[in-house]
């Protein structure tokens, strides 16, 4: 994590490790320093829930870890869920805001993830309730056949983004959380403020639409972007 | 395609989209340091739910106390049996809903939307099995007055309420409304049962069933004007 009040570290080149203190991350950009782990939890639940209990009592180190923990998967939800990665950053940076000013909410005991991916995804849908409506909206439709399209036209697997893009946005939420942030059915329902019926259900006809994307067949127009 | 393949493809898909532009996690973390200091936790769900429920019964009762207890005396034994232990539960269910509405990733216990539609259904059903008087004198101007003196009382009980969860952040606004409507509505319902002495049953049925009706919509309504205007704001700041 990038080192506060530091001014040295203006762009962004030094970060904390996970034993509190820091290194050099030459490159600009970095990833949590666990590569890509995707499917399962990359931080124990108590592990992140005591730094949370630490950021609430004022711990900046603590933020700061936090912030560095999961932001990439934070990041990754709201990439996969637009398809601009500014609009991205953006909102990564909108909901840590928002994190920061609730932070009180957060009850110590309670899983965090949930509390964490319900505050995302408001901001989310917040921000887009506010563009996507005019012109987002309209482009989206235009390129989803094209982005459906290219996992069917080349063998190399697709990113996380494009393979996605054609589920719906509430599946496709669904998915990410489940199975890239690997959080449970009971997490998600909380995060989605809804049941774990609907999100199995939610889960169940997303893959019956990746199996059908994957085995080549071609997305229609209709079927793409409707309520889940 | 089985479930795994589909799974080890999005493993793969996701490999390398973990990357976070390092200037972006500085500048958050900036940004929050100046406001770094203690923050006091909330109470727990059942605490703060209760509380509320305890202030819903405050203020029917409260409310049925300045202006008589004409109902309660007149109803049946069995009638008070069936009306206010039903009362009871429908406070104690919104009073959780509302909670986990304003605390983010809280269990769902029963959707706010639900719980109106179960709150008139069910007090419907109970006012049914009750009331047999299907006369109706005076129907709107009675009911009228009651629907008025429900819903005088379910807005202050909203406004305690909010109080004891100001600190609270609903995620869905509309939802949050939904629920604390449904909640002061139904302690407009219970000053009324407590109150009124007009025990046929097209009046209880329609006109006190309609308070909690009434007051739920009106705080879904308000959840939806503050989503709006705090949805302005917020897009005011990032630009």
């Amino acid at each position: 994590m990038v080192v506060n009040g530091d001014k040295s570290a203006a762009n962004g080149v030094c970060r904390m490790t996970v034993d509190g203190s820091y290194e050099r991350a030459d490159t600009g950009r970095f990833d949590t320093g666990e590569g890509a782990r995707p499917f399962y939890r990359m931080y124990p639940d108590s592990e992140l829930e005591k730094l949370m209990t630490r950021y609430q009592q004022g711990d900046f180190a603590a933020a700061t870890a936090l912030i560095d923990r999961l932001s990439p998967q934070l990041h990754r939800f709201f990439v996969v869920q637009s398809t601009c990665r500014g609009d991205a950053d953006d909102l990564l940076q909108e909901t840590w805001l928002r994190i920061h000013s609730v932070r009180h909410t957060y009850r110590s005991g309670e899983p965090l993830l949930p509390w964490l991916y319900a505050i995302a995804r408001h901001i989310r849908i917040d921000h887009f309730r506010k563009t996507i409506r005019t012109a987002t909206r309209e482009q989206r439709l235009e390129e989803m056949p094209e982005v459906a399209a290219a996992i069917g036209d080349t063998g190399d697997a697709p990113d996380l983004q494009t393979m996605l893009a054609p589920l719906p946005e509430s599946q496709r939420e669904v998915i990410e959380m489940m199975k890239i942030a690997g959080m449970s059915l009971e997490e998600v329902a909380r995060a989605t403020s809804s049941t774990v019926g609907s999100v199995k259900q939610k889960a169940h006809r997303a893959y019956e639409k990746l199996r059908e994307r994957l085995n080549g067949m071609r997305p229609t127009k209709g079927s793409m972007g409707g309520p889940s | 395609m089985k479930e795994q393949e589909i799974d080890e493809i999005l493993k793969r898909a996701s490999k390398g989209s973990e990357v976070v532009d390092a200037s972006i996690l500085s500048r958050i973390a900036k940004s929050i340091e100046p406001a770094m200091r203690p923050v006091r936790p909330l109470p727990s769900t059942w605490m703060l739910a209760g509380g509320l429920a305890l202030l819903c019964v405050g203020v029917a009762v409260g409310g049925a106390a300045k202006l008589g207890f004409h109902g309660i005396e007149k109803l049946s034994a069995s009638g008070r049996g069936a009306i206010f232990p039903a009362l009871l539960i429908f406070v104690g269910l919104a009073a959780v809903s509302w909670v986990s509405e304003m605390i983010p990733g809280s269990r769902r216990v029963v959707s706010p939307a639900v719980l109106l539609a179960a709150g008139c259904a069910g007090m419907l059903a109970v006012f049914a099995g009750v009331f047999h008087d299907y006369h109706a004198e005076h129907f709107v101007a009675a009911g009228v007055v009651c629907l008025v003196a429900g819903l005088l009382h379910a807005i202050p009980t909203g406004l305690i309420c909010w109080l004891v969860l100001r600190r609270g952040f609903a995620v869905d606004a509309v939802a949050a409304g939904l629920a604390a409507g449904t909640l002061a509505g139904l302690a407009g319902l219970g000053m009324l049962e407590l109150h009124c002495a007009n025990l046929e049953a097209p009046h209880v049925m329609v006109w006190h069933t309609a308070v909690v009706l009434v007051s739920g919509l009106v705080g879904a309504a308000i959840g939806w004007v503050v989503r709006s205007r705090g949805g302005n704001d917020r897009a005011a700041v990032t630009r």
